[in-house]
């Protein structure tokens, strides 16, 4: 009797403590700048990343817990974010964050603890150099660069460009020299590469070197912000040349600073509009979410690679077969054609993604999707 | 209290920090180990920044510009050429930066000394003003550096910044330049040119009247907190291997400003103390941003909600103890002597 009893006692405590570790859900962390300012790319990421959770909240048969920090857009505080999630919160995994000087920080201290990241849109080649543990869902700055010199040349048949770039910006600086460098080894010319600081509100004096120089496309990968107040000045001042921004342009409040002006801007992007053509099933399945949980805003590039970040996250722990580290990293590093809201995702071997880069144009006060390129870099 | 029995119980207490730090080492997570080198990082920067505005009266705001200046000039004496060469996108680092090595201790030092030397030099021109302008004027100097970071390319990596620095900076580093800064700027200020410096905060035209050569005075102190500074800001880079320009904003200056005003102005324990009370807030304050469900009741979380708190914590020091946690008093052994003694004496009525 006394022998069954303790076999019965056995059994009921390794059920319970089958039963814990089941219940024991996946942790995966987000840091993201929800402050600062990069807020404005960093809310609409985590965004999407929720909505992503909300649609697939269980992998392995465990609930996934998704603890969001925010990095306030500083990197003491990006350094801060990641070890408190890898040490206190004890995640298996990370997503983030918008801000490659932000990932930089952050990436050191995930590539000590040897947990991986999936970065957002960090497309700075920085970000994962030298990096077992980093990743990314997004393209990085020589592909975007690329893309926008080829769509410059093909497309709009542009031969002499000008670039007017903001010096304070890492983004900017990285991608206007990408542009260059792919703009004049396809036979084009720069007539013109010059500058302005974060914060400044007249560019009239560039523009008019600009237009002097007869340019026939601008190239500003600048912030919406500043970018739409660039458009406005340039077309105040006559310039009719064509003018191309970048992935942060993508935001809707370009038009309501640029106003008519900013028609027939384009901009290269992830490749994901809600109204694009030929959309896939998951982008469709994404955009009518969204519009349901967010009626008060439209979805964009940014919490496109939100959502799909998570996605592709949580098909690398299923592909992994379990939360260990080791195997996650290995899952994201065999990713192949994986198919997202923002295009089919292949993660290279420096950890990046190769995937489309798309275009938008602002037509009728809408910004309307008009095609995708796949640059050779 | 007598001298030697002092420096018994200094010693004593350096021995104690080394054996909790040595134990931290092994015993707690690497957040919590992050939080320990921040506290030391931003002790050494808020008592530079005393010696200054506390113990001078001088109104600097050009910290952040130091900072960048020991950051920069300590990151790149310990990059590996190989690495420099790979993180030069845009245009190659110039000669003799590219090949030059350094070890950590040489760094940091060298950060220092560039912090001061440009501490010394617009010293000169800036310190003739007072106040508010001495202030916009520092301000100037720190938008200068950056802007000038973000434009020497061949030198900084303009917008890129620098990455991959090695993290040399470990509890040990920081700790060990935290007590040597401590050390040497309690030495200084009570010292006879401490009392000039205090005089100089005090009466200006006073100790001018006194035959103290004010502009000297304050040019050395200057210097000194320019050169704790820049290896306050080296040991930051290494902790965190990775700089750019954009990081040495005003808000930076703003941080250290505000433990010195917390801590008091003219408090060298108060700045301890503060340093190491804002940087622990501030990081476990993130609970506040958490999501929290009570039953079915789910409040989701609000991002900078722990800013706002930290916020309503400084309005309640400011408004309730103007002067600072310290005000301008020390913790001594002999005042601690005495409270244990009134301690003593109570417990017996």
């Amino acid at each position: 009797m006394k022998k069954f009893a303790i076999c019965l006692a056995l059994v009921v405590v390794l059920g319970l403590a089958g039963a814990a570790l089941a219940e024991e859900p996946i942790r995966i962390g987000v840091y993201l700048p929800l402050t600062g300012q990069n807020a404005f790319g960093g809310q609409l990421e985590r965004d999407g990343i929720l909505m992503g959770n909300k649609e697939k909240p269980e992998v392995l048969g465990r609930k996934i817990e998704v603890i969001v920090v925010d990095n306030k857009s500083d990197k003491v505080e990006a350094a801060n974010a990641v070890v408190r999630l890898i040490e206190k919160e004890k995640v298996h995994a990370i997503l983030g964050t918008y801000g490659s000087s932000l990932a930089m920080a952050g990436g050191e201290v995930s590539e000590k603890a040897g947990i991986p990241v999936l970065g957002t849109s960090c497309t700075n080649p920085l970000v994962t150099q030298g990096k077992k543990y980093y990743f990314r869902a997004c393209y990085i700055d020589p592909l975007q660069g690329s893309a926008a010199a080829k769509f410059a040349m093909d497309v709009l048949g542009a031969k002499q460009a000008a670039v007017l770039k903001d010096v304070a910006q890492d983004y900017s600086v990285g991608l206007s020299a990408y542009f260059k460098r792919a703009f004049e080894a396809a036979g084009g010319q720069v007539v013109s590469d010059l500058n302005y600081q974060s914060g400044d509100q007249d560019f009239t004096a560039q523009l008019t070197t600009i237009i002097g120089q007869g340019a026939e496309v601008l190239f500003i990968p600048s912030y919406f912000a500043e970018g739409a107040i660039i458009i406005k000045q340039a077309r105040e001042l006559g310039g009719t040349f064509h003018i191309m921004g970048a992935d942060a342009m993508d935001n809707p409040d370009m038009i309501t600073i640029g106003g008519k002006d900013i028609e027939g801007f384009v901009y290269s992007t992830f490749p994901y509009a809600p109204d694009m053509p030929g959309m896939s099933e998951m982008a469709k399945t994404f955009t009518e979410n969204w519009k349901v949980q967010f009626p008060d805003k439209d979805p964009n590039a940014n919490s496109a690679i939100g959502y799909d970040s998570y996605m592709l996250l949580v098909d690398a722990i299923e592909r992994a077969g379990s939360t260990d580290p080791e195997a996650i990293t290995k899952a994201l590093a065999e990713t192949m054609n994986w198919e997202g809201v923002t295009g089919s995702t292949t993660i290279n071997e420096t950890h990046d993604a190769v995937k489309p880069v798309g275009f938008k144009r602002v037509e009728g006060g809408k910004q309307v999707y008009v095609g995708s390129v796949i640059p050779e870099m | 209290m007598a001298a030697d029995k002092k420096t018994f119980l200094n010693l004593a207490s350096v021995v104690l920090l080394g054996l909790f730090l040595w134990w931290a080492q092994g015993h707690l997570d690497g957040y919590k180990i992050q939080i320990l080198n921040l506290v030391a990082i931003n002790i050494i920067l808020a008592l530079s920044l005393n010696l200054i505005y506390g113990f001078t009266g001088l109104f600097s705001l050009g910290h952040a510009g130091f900072m960048a200046i020991g950051a920069y000039v300590s990151s790149l004496l310990i990059l590996p050429a190989a690495q420099k060469a790979t993180i030069f996108l845009l245009e190659p680092l110039v000669w003799p930066l590219s090949v030059l090595q350094a070890p950590f201790f040489v760094a940091v030092l060298a950060g220092g000394i560039a912090a001061a030397l440009f501490g010394f030099l617009i010293s000169f021109p800036v310190l003739r003003l007072g106040g508010d302008y001495l202030g916009i004027a520092t301000l100037g100097f720190a938008e200068i550096v950056r802007v000038v970071g973000n434009n020497l390319s061949g030198i900084t990596n303009g917008a890129l910044g620098l990455k991959g620095i090695p993290n040399y900076a470990n509890i040990g580093w920081n700790y060990g330049w935290c007590l040597f800064t401590l050390y040497f700027i309690a030495r200084l200020v009570n010292s006879n040119f401490g009392n000039v410096l205090k005089a100089i905060r005090d009466d200006e035209t006073a100790a001018r009247a006194m035959g103290i050569d004010v502009l000297r005075c304050k040019v050395v102190s200057f210097t000194i907190g320019a050169f704790f500074a820049g290896v306050g800001g080296a040991l930051l880079a290494s902790l965190l291997t990775t700089i750019d320009p954009k990081m040495f904003l005003f808000l930076l200056t703003f941080n250290v400003l505000m433990i010195v005003v917390a801590g008091g102005l003219g408090s060298l324990s108060g700045t301890v103390i503060s340093g190491i009370v804002i940087t622990v807030l501030l990081e476990w304050l993130r609970f506040v941003e958490n999501p929290v469900t009570i039953g079915s009741l789910s409040i989701p979380g609000i991002p900078g909600m722990r800013m706002v708190l930290f916020s309503l914590a400084l309005l309640f020091i400011i408004l309730f103890r103007r002067e600072g946690i310290m005000g301008m008093k020390e913790i001594t052994w002999d005042g601690l002597a005495c409270a244990c003694r009134r301690k003593g004496g109570d417990d017996r009525d």
